[in-house]
């Protein structure tokens, strides 16, 4: 754990003693070798899964899949973000990639923790640099409102977890997950309970987002600049998930009642934004709504709490977040070159830009499940546990994945295929740069497809 | 009244609104004397050092830099080093070194293990003739149950 926290603590000092010619590249190959690094965790050590570098800080199958997500996202930022920000003064830049970084350190911290206090603290930390990001690079003045929207939802949901965590500690005098996993059932029956129940699982699911709580999600992902969108896509959702598969261990039995409204708010959600996917005209509005969509089919495998749900969870959680930062990649380059996130005025862009082109369609077809691609992996887990949950559950979630064809398939026929507008015919060639970064987004997912038991969690 | 309708129908469709009250109903910056209708590009004065969002100018970075790799605008020094740098930290050390690890680890969580022990203790018990499992898990004689009719 240490070999990974260090170097990325040590990133402040490369970001601020660079020179400024060599900032981006220094900081690019850094945070490469974390990445490299982060990869031993995934060797399963002991046969509890749990890897312990001490009391406060392990790893087990759940958190490293997402760990090692986490720190291959820091160097897609940076290479994302490269463009953008070279106008600005270079203490300006430094702060920018230095915001990027100690979300990453606080999201290591958040995976890693063994303590639940410490993960809570963690997971409220991660607030303040995606606000600042928001809120100080964002490119609208509806940045504001979308950063006020993020904090507040988060937040409400997040003081109830508190004042359940510190009850839990009250009640079994611990709150390590090493602990808790082999603790007696607490008896719970009264009412307090139950609300003690949603108190736990609120902040997460606002998180997630569930439907009903999701409407800081499209205004956040939309207003943030690249790396925020590809930060807040990618992993911060999933700390809401893994704050859930944490959460579930200690709540039984009550979860069995419980959790049917949010279970049934999860699947409607699939639909309802998979729908307004279909009507969407801003391009990062349409992929926000589409991480609403999958995020409610994976809050929905959470939810029913059998093996099946989880692992299909962390494998969806992983392959969405690689193929959600992908798109939102690549909305950003079709931004930088016409100022307009409408998807109408990037239309036809298979002609000009024929190899991006090969990478919109991997990606919506990533997006849309293509078996054997592990975001297919992970849905069909979910649907098939779902279905042995309710057999009724197939009707939303297939009509669900139906939808999810559709948008996708409505995004690349839109910003591909059709006569392209005669404006795009000046736009700006592609950079190696854009390239390079599309690659280190897909390529991992096409190599999960060859060893998917990373991807399992501790259930099977 | 149909007929009468549909003979006052096109008189009436292309009356608008603007027409009976003298002006259109659109808010429009007031016209400056020095042109006629305001185009796009008197709203935004566009001239040869005009910088856009990117800092550079209207000029695209490829005509100062034909190998321009989309890393640093100014030096193209810089721009193929960052170019080559990333490409063999992402690729070649983070993709390739990292993958060969990945696939060399050993049998991830014991499954590959656990599925040919399985397959031996199969044949084994065949061998012998024993079941291949017992029922019970726990030996029925050791556990205590409440009586029922008790809560």
């Amino acid at each position: 754990m240490l070999k990974v926290l260090i170097p990325t603590i040590m990133l402040f000092p490369t970001i601020w003693l660079s020179s400024p010619k060599w900032l981006w590249t220094a900081t690019t190959a850094h945070s490469l070798l974390i990445a490299l690094v982060s990869l031993a965790w995934l060797k399963w050590t002991s046969e509890t899964g749990w890897a312990a570098s001490n009391m406060y800080l392990a790893t087990d199958p759940l958190s490293t899949p997402l760990l090692v997500l986490t720190c291959w996202l820091l160097p897609l930022m940076i290479l994302a973000s490269q463009n953008h920000i070279n106008p600005e003064p270079i203490s300006r830049q430094r702060l920018y990639i230095t915001l990027l970084a100690s979300l990453q350190t606080f999201l290591i911290m958040a995976f890693g923790a063994t303590e639940m206090i410490m993960f809570y603290i963690m997971f409220e930390a991660t607030l303040i640099p995606t606000l600042i990001i928001i809120t100080r690079w964002g490119n609208q003045t509806e940045r504001l409102n979308a950063g006020t929207y993020f904090l507040f939802y988060t937040l409400a949901g997040s003081l109830p977890l508190l004042v359940a965590l510190l009850l839990l500690q009250q009640s079994t005098g611990t709150l390590s997950m090493l602990i808790l996993q082999y603790s007696q059932p607490l008896t719970l029956q009264s009412w307090g309970h139950k609300i003690w129940w949603a108190g736990c699982l609120i902040a997460f699911l606002v998180k997630m987002p569930l439907y009903g709580v999701h409407l800081w999600l499209p205004k956040a992902h939309v207003e943030a600049p690249v790396a925020g969108s590809m930060v807040l896509a990618a992993v911060l959702l999933k700390l809401g998930g893994y704050g859930m598969m944490r959460m579930m261990v200690m709540l039984d039995p009550l979860s069995k009642e419980l959790a049917y409204p949010f279970i049934i708010l999860a699947l409607w959600g699939i639909i309802m934004t998979g729908s307004i996917c279909l009507r969407q005209t801003d391009l990062k509005s349409l992929i926000a709504y589409s991480s609403v969509s999958h995020m409610g089919l994976v809050a929905g495998g959470i939810l029913v709490q059998t093996p099946w749900g989880f692992t299909g969870a962390i494998i969806l959680m992983i392959a969405h977040g690689l193929v959600s930062s992908a798109l939102f990649c690549l909305a950003n380059t079709a931004y930088e070159r016409t100022h307009s996130r409408t998807m109408i005025l990037a239309r036809g862009l298979q002609m000009i830009f024929p190899l991006t082109a090969v990478w919109w369609f991997v990606a919506n077809l990533a997006n849309l499940a293509l078996p054997p691609l592990p975001n297919l992996m992970g849905e069909l887990m979910i649907i098939t546990t779902m279905f042995n949950w309710s057999p009724w559950t197939i009707t939303l979630t297939g009509t669900g994945t139906l939808i999810t064809a559709g948008y996708s398939l409505y995004l690349f026929l839109m910003s591909q295929r059709g006569p392209a507008p005669s404006h795009i015919m000046g736009l700006s060639p592609f950079h190696t740069r854009e390239h390079l970064l599309m690659v280190m987004h897909l390529v991992p997912v096409l190599l999960l497809i060859t060893k998917p038991e990373l991807m399992w969690g501790w259930c099977h | 009244m149909t007929s009468r309708l549909s003979r006052m129908w096109p008189i009436l469709a292309r009356v608008r609104l603007s027409s009976v009250l003298g002006s259109r109903c659109v808010s429009q910056t007031p016209k400056s004397n020095a042109s006629g209708a305001a185009t796009a590009s008197d709203l935004q004065p566009v001239s040869p050092a005009a910088q856009d969002i990117h800092g550079h100018a209207e000029v695209s970075p490829f005509e100062k830099n034909p190998d321009f790799h989309g890393f640093h605008h100014q030096d193209s020094f810089v721009d193929e080093w960052n170019m080559r740098l990333a490409f063999f930290f992402g690729i070649s050390v983070a993709i390739v070194i990292g993958g060969t690890f990945i696939h060399y680890l050993p049998d991830h969580g014991m499954r590959q293990w656990a599925r040919r022990e399985a397959e031996r203790l199969i044949k084994q018990r065949e061998a012998y003739g024993l079941p291949l499992m017992t029922e019970n898990y726990y030996d029925p004689s050791k556990i205590i149950l409440p009586s029922s009719g008790e809560e």
